[in-house]
């Protein structure tokens, strides 16, 4: 218990000390969280919202697939993404192994299918007379699809909220093809695995405690999102 | 302007809608009556291009609409309101407004044609109220006045009276005159025959997904004495005898059920006797038939095929039928 307190006391000092390496760490995360969310639904709304919408055949197919995706094991992810970007791999020669932008890569394949499934879910659950009131008042195709997404933006918000943390909470694929390097591809994540094998119990309760400060901050702005629109 | 030839639709394979003809003209109300779950909606719904049929042809004047292209032009002129409308998360205005500008008016243009369509519903007021600060009765008059703003050629009601008020239903009753003043093919489903048989210019009848050109039996229009109690109307070469308060114009309607058939006169309590040939003996579902009989107007009775067996009714066979005073619903 003491040790726990002791961390916890250590890692509001190291925060409110200003410490380099925790600011550098912090704004790395957020980068890479950031950045890789936006790929990741630029790609998986709309891929929710036509699979969600839309009669096609394999649709059905589609959507396992989907679902089954979120379950994707992030160090298997990983291992595959280092596979294709090591030197021996066939995009080795891109040169992007244990840079920040093989972390992005490896989360948005992890995202899209989250940001993918919730937005399809959400788009489901619409009533349908939305897209009849629509349609029958004249609206094309694409005002149609937009009406839908308007009736269901709280829901998607959701989808690109829950891609966010899943992105940011993410450890193992990070670790495999960032590599952890200091001051290039040290994540939140993965500085509190190595500070923690390392015995650095402040450190690994400081950059724990930012994350959860990042998970909360980007709730509040959502329910204050929430709250200013009309639900 | 809008026909339907050789109509099928199914959900899931399972038959919902079996439609030889129908035709709603130009400035004409038609009334699509039918108990609920005869597939009104589903009808209102592929007639107004939003769902495709499984097979069958619709023109719209005369042109059969196929492609998607052609749907969804077809829908620039069809609109339909439906039972429990569902209105935008946005004022009242901007609901009405939807349409228009997707049909290119400009915003000023758009939102004084949206008043006076409000206005048309005597909704002027609710014009700034947001969708859910609604009661059911304004959401459907804002979703009617939404519809009424498009002006559009063939206009479609589902239970349009459904949560309105006797005012309101005159008022409704008003309109749809007016819309077919101006040309449009109206048609509205209603399962209330009061409503069917008085507002429309012409009655088509709904069971369990089969459109008949037969109007719902046994309803005669008569104009009943003053007074209250027993009353004969007189319904073209036949009399009525009916126990109700109302007077002057009503609509009788005999339920069908209700009718005993026999060879001979009845000893009985009942009041209404009417005598006449067997015209025409229908099937029905399980065990049922539906007699016409030509008593000087058609009646209709229907009895089981193992009564019909045992009287040994033909077509031509002569019955009497007989109904108490008590089964006439005066509406």
């Amino acid at each position: 218990m003491e040790l726990l307190w002791d961390g916890l006391r250590r890692g509001i000092e190291l925060i409110l000390g200003g410490n380099p390496d925790v600011y550098e760490i912090s704004a790395l995360s957020l980068r890479v969280a950031v950045t890789s969310t936006l790929l990741a639904c630029v790609v998986g709304v709309p891929l929710g919202f036509v699979v969600g919408t839309t009669r096609f055949w394999g649709r059905r197919a589609a959507l396992t697939a989907l679902n089954t995706l979120l379950a994707f094991p992030t160090v298997v992810v990983g291992v595959l993404i280092w596979g294709l970007l090591t030197r021996q791999g066939p995009l080795g020669g891109l040169g992007l192994l244990y840079t920040w932008w093989a972390i992005v890569i490896a989360e948005v394949i992890l995202a899209v299918p989250i940001a993918a499934a919730l937005t399809a879910a959400a788009v489901q659950g619409i009533d349908p007379r939305v897209r009849r009131t629509a349609l029958t008042l004249g609206a094309g195709p694409l005002r149609t699809h937009l009406a839908v997404a308007r009736a269901a933006r709280f829901a998607i918000l959701t989808a690109v909220v829950v891609s966010f943390g899943r992105v940011l909470a993410e450890v193992g694929a990070a670790m495999i093809v960032g590599g952890n390097i200091r001051h290039y591809t040290r994540t939140l994540t993965t500085a509190v695995a190595l500070a923690t094998s390392q015995g650095d119990f402040g450190l690994a309760m400081a950059l724990g405690l930012i994350l959860l400060a990042l998970a909360l901050t980007v709730n509040v702005l959502l329910q204050l999102f929430q709250g200013r629109g009309d639900a | 302007m809008l026909s339907a030839t050789h109509l099928r639709h199914t959900y899931g394979g399972r038959p919902v809608l079996t439609v030889e003809r129908l035709t709603l003209e130009r400035g004409s109300i038609t009334a699509l009556a039918g108990p609920n779950g005869s597939g009104k909606s589903t009808l209102l719904r592929v007639l107004a291009f939003l769902e495709r049929p499984a097979s069958g042809t619709i023109t719209l004047d005369g042109v059969a609409v196929r492609s998607r292209g052609a749907y969804r032009r077809a829908r620039r002129r069809v609109t339909l309101v439906e039972q429990v409308p569902y209105l935008f998360s946005a004022s009242v205005l901007d609901n009405v407004v939807y349409g228009l500008r997707l049909r290119g008016l400009a915003r000023p243009d758009a939102q004084a044609r949206a008043g006076q369509a409000l206005e048309r519903v005597q909704s002027a007021g609710l014009a700034r109220r947001h969708a859910w600060e609604l009661s059911e009765g304004e959401r459907q008059r804002v979703a009617l006045a939404r519809a009424l703003a498009l002006d559009p050629d063939v206009l479609l009601l589902d239970e349009p009276a459904g949560a309105v008020d006797r005012a309101a239903a005159a008022q409704l009753h008003r309109i749809l005159r007016e819309e077919r003043a101006r040309g449009a093919a109206v048609c509205f489903a209603s399962h209330h025959l009061e409503d069917a048989y008085r507002w429309s210019d012409g009655i088509l009848g709904l069971t369990d997904g089969h459109l008949g050109a037969v109007t719902p039996e046994n309803l005669f229009r008569a104009t009943l004495p003053e007074g209250s109690g027993s009353k004969v109307a007189d319904v073209g070469p036949i009399k009525v005898v009916v126990v109700t308060d109302r007077s002057g114009p009503v609509t009788l309607a005999i339920p069908p059920h209700d009718v005993l058939v026999s060879h001979a006169s009845l000893h009985s309590s009942a009041r209404n006797e009417f005598v006449g040939p067997v015209v025409r003996i229908s099937d029905h579902d399980g065990d049922m038939v539906t007699l016409t009989v030509d008593a000087g107007v058609d009646l209709a009775a229907r009895i089981t095929r193992s009564a019909m067996r045992e009287l040994d009714i033909h077509v031509g066979t002569r019955v009497v039928l007989t109904v108490k005073a008590l089964a006439v619903q005066v509406f």
